[in-house]
């Protein structure tokens, strides 16, 4: 039982404190660094990653 | 690294390894010895004896290797570690058909319960497990590895961390398989779907887990290109959320520690809660994060084209990410669960949707410009057909996640069809596009054995899928409809017995449908087979077309 309440303590805690907007600010700099313009040359490469033979 | 050849020294991993080894096999011995139960008794045998055979094969191998590692690199080329990952491919095709066979037992039981032997062991409730268990751990869990192995080694172009820890790891994993498996035929179950292996063979994947995500993150580091590859971050997520799954959900106390049984930490509706956070993220991170990674790298490979979107990749990963961890309450819609929390996962299953018809759109679209090889190349097409029914069954899946809708479908074999179209389809599919892929490349074949085997394995094995699945949806939705039926005086239209009745015609045709997805692997082993046996050798063009750098 203890442990059960530690547990809730801590994921409620996680979701009810700062937590939430973090994932929502992190979420959106990924989405922003995904459609930044500059990283498209990065990306071209990347996804011919597979054809590569060395 | 200037070290002379000729003094021979074991390696740290090699001396602490065989210690720990012989140490576990005595330990093992003992707890035979003294074990409260047969089964436990029967595991702690075979893990003695198991340990016994790791610490000689260790020696062997010690002896008889060269003074020095197999070098990083061969002509300024990775010099790359495929011994693992052929071992898993071959248990990986073992596994497969071990498992679609007894898939078949259960569903013909399930037609002609006589099949159930009256005899334990053989009964429905303990081959089940042993059936979900093959085919999702034993055959796509080794499937996974294989792949993660190549990929991630060719994609970092560098050779895979540690010279034990790969083999410890496929060896590990496969000995858990036979633990678990053989567990469940004795009745060595902890009763939580998906997850019923008991605390020691729990306790030895967790050892077994953490080092291959050590060689996996390892490998990772010293790679030669500065970019992570995508498949690599769905490899990467599959293991790390997997560790957290496995020990979210298995913290156990055994009744002692030379019995089998065990009792879990959690209780009631969290218990309920925490069964099934682990359950649908093992659907999200094993049987989604995993196989996605390979169509990422199979699907391009085998395609000769780029990724279609590499943005959308990273968006639709890291939505699936964020999203899937909330997604477990829909399976417990209608218990005791807050209704809060139902609502929760079902608003997180819908919005799920999104994400995983962005990675099939990015599957299909990588096509473009070769859409004509789906004709000629069965392997692709197998391929772009798993990517297809990962649609359908995403689609499928929040839309059954609705509580209204899973008031008629829960505890239905509309279930039961949804998960095969994403187990046959999606991932069956997939991994046997990965292998015919992987085989030839690993054994150093120019092409397989034969592509109409290939093109016979796909159509026996779609029509297989087609009819298990149909059967399923009108089963279900037929079970469904029956179950809810009143009279005009408010009584239960139906007897329970007489819904079981009804299924009889649609569980013949499931079995049917899954005898064909049989016949279709045992034709791809024979193909594997005959490609390694007798498949014409690549040319070695290593030597040759080396670049003066």
């Amino acid at each position: 039982m203890k442990a059960i309440l530690i547990v809730h303590n801590i994921a409620s805690d996680l979701v009810t404190s700062v937590w939430t907007p973090i994932f929502v600010g992190l979420f959106i700099a990924i989405v922003i660094y995904a459609l930044w313009p500059r990283n498209q040359a990065v990306f071209d490469q990347a996804s011919r990653m597979p054809l590569r033979e060395d | 690294m200037q070290q002379t050849q000729s003094t021979k020294w074991m390696t740290h991993g090699e001396a602490g390894l065989m210690l720990f080894f012989s140490m576990a096999a005595f330990v093992c011995a003992f707890a035979a010895a003294k074990a409260l139960d047969a089964p436990f008794a029967f595991h702690a045998s075979l893990a003695a004896v198991a340990s016994g055979v790791a610490s000689f094969a260790i020696m062997n191998r010690y002896l008889d290797r060269p003074a020095s590692l197999p070098p990083e690199e061969i002509n300024g080329k990775p010099n790359y570690n495929l011994g693992p990952i052929k071992f898993a491919s071959f248990m990986a095709m073992f596994w497969g058909i071990a498992g679609f066979a007894v898939g078949l037992l259960i569903a013909s039981q399930l037609a002609w319960p006589l099949l159930n032997l009256d005899l334990p062991w053989t009964s429905f409730g303990r081959l089940r497990p042993l059936h979900t268990s093959a085919v999702i751990f034993a055959f796509g869990g080794n499937v996974l590895i294989a792949t993660s192995f190549y990929v991630v080694q060719r994609t970092c172009r560098t050779r895979l961390v540690g010279d034990l820890a790969p083999w410890f790891v496929v060896l590990g994993y496969n000995f858990f398989i036979v633990i678990a498996g053989t567990g469940y035929l004795l009745g060595v179950t902890q009763s939580k779907e998906y997850a019923e292996p008991e605390w020691y063979a729990d306790l030895w994947l967790t050892i077994v887990w953490v080092v291959y995500l050590v060689v996996f993150v390892m490998t990772l580091v010293k790679r030669k290109e500065p970019h992570i590859f995508v498949a690599n971050w769905f490899y990467l997520a599959f293991i790390v959320t997997i560790a957290v799954l496995h020990l979210g959900n298995n913290p156990a106390l055994p009744v002692s520690l030379l019995g089998s049984k065990s009792y879990i930490a959690w209780a009631g509706v969290q218990d309920a809660m925490f069964q099934w956070w682990y359950g649908h993220n093992a659907v999200g991170f094993f049987l989604t994060a995993g196989f996605l990674a390979i169509m990422y790298y199979f699907i391009p490979k085998r395609a000769e084209r780029p990724v279609y979107s590499y943005r959308l990749s990273i968006i639709h990963f890291w939505s699936l990410i964020f999203l899937y961890i909330w997604a477990g309450p829909h399976h417990l819609h209608y218990t005791a669960l807050p209704d809060w929390t139902q609502t929760l996962g079902m608003t997180f299953s819908i919005m799920l949707w999104m994400p995983s018809w962005g990675g099939m759109i990015n599957g299909l679209m990588t096509l473009s410009g070769a859409w004509d090889k789906l004709r000629t190349d069965p392997v692709l097409r197998m391929l772009v057909v798993s990517v297809a029914f990962y649609g359908m069954s995403t689609f499928e899946g929040p839309l059954m996640s609705i509580k209204v809708v899973n008031s008629l479908s829960h505890y239905t074999d509309w279930t039961i069809g949804h998960v095969h179209s994403g187990a046959l389809g999606w991932v069956g599919f997939v991994s046997f596009g990965a292998l015919y892929c992987l085989v030839p490349w690993l054994w150093g074949r120019k092409e397989l054995y034969s592509l109409k085997l290939v093109n016979w394995h796909f159509w026996i094995s779609t029509i297989g899928i087609v009819l298990y699945i149909s059967a399923m949806w009108v089963s279900g939705i037929l079970q469904g409809l029956m179950w809810r039926a009143y009279t005009s005086l408010g009584f239960l239209e139906y007897s329970f017995i007489e819904t079981v009745e009804a299924m009889h015609p649609f569980y013949v045709i499931r079995a049917a449908g899954g005898a064909l997805f049989l016949i279709g692997a045992l034709i791809m082993a024979y193909n594997l087979w005959m490609t390694v046996r007798v498949g014409e050798a690549e040319v070695q063009s290593t030597v040759a077309l080396q670049p003066a750098e």
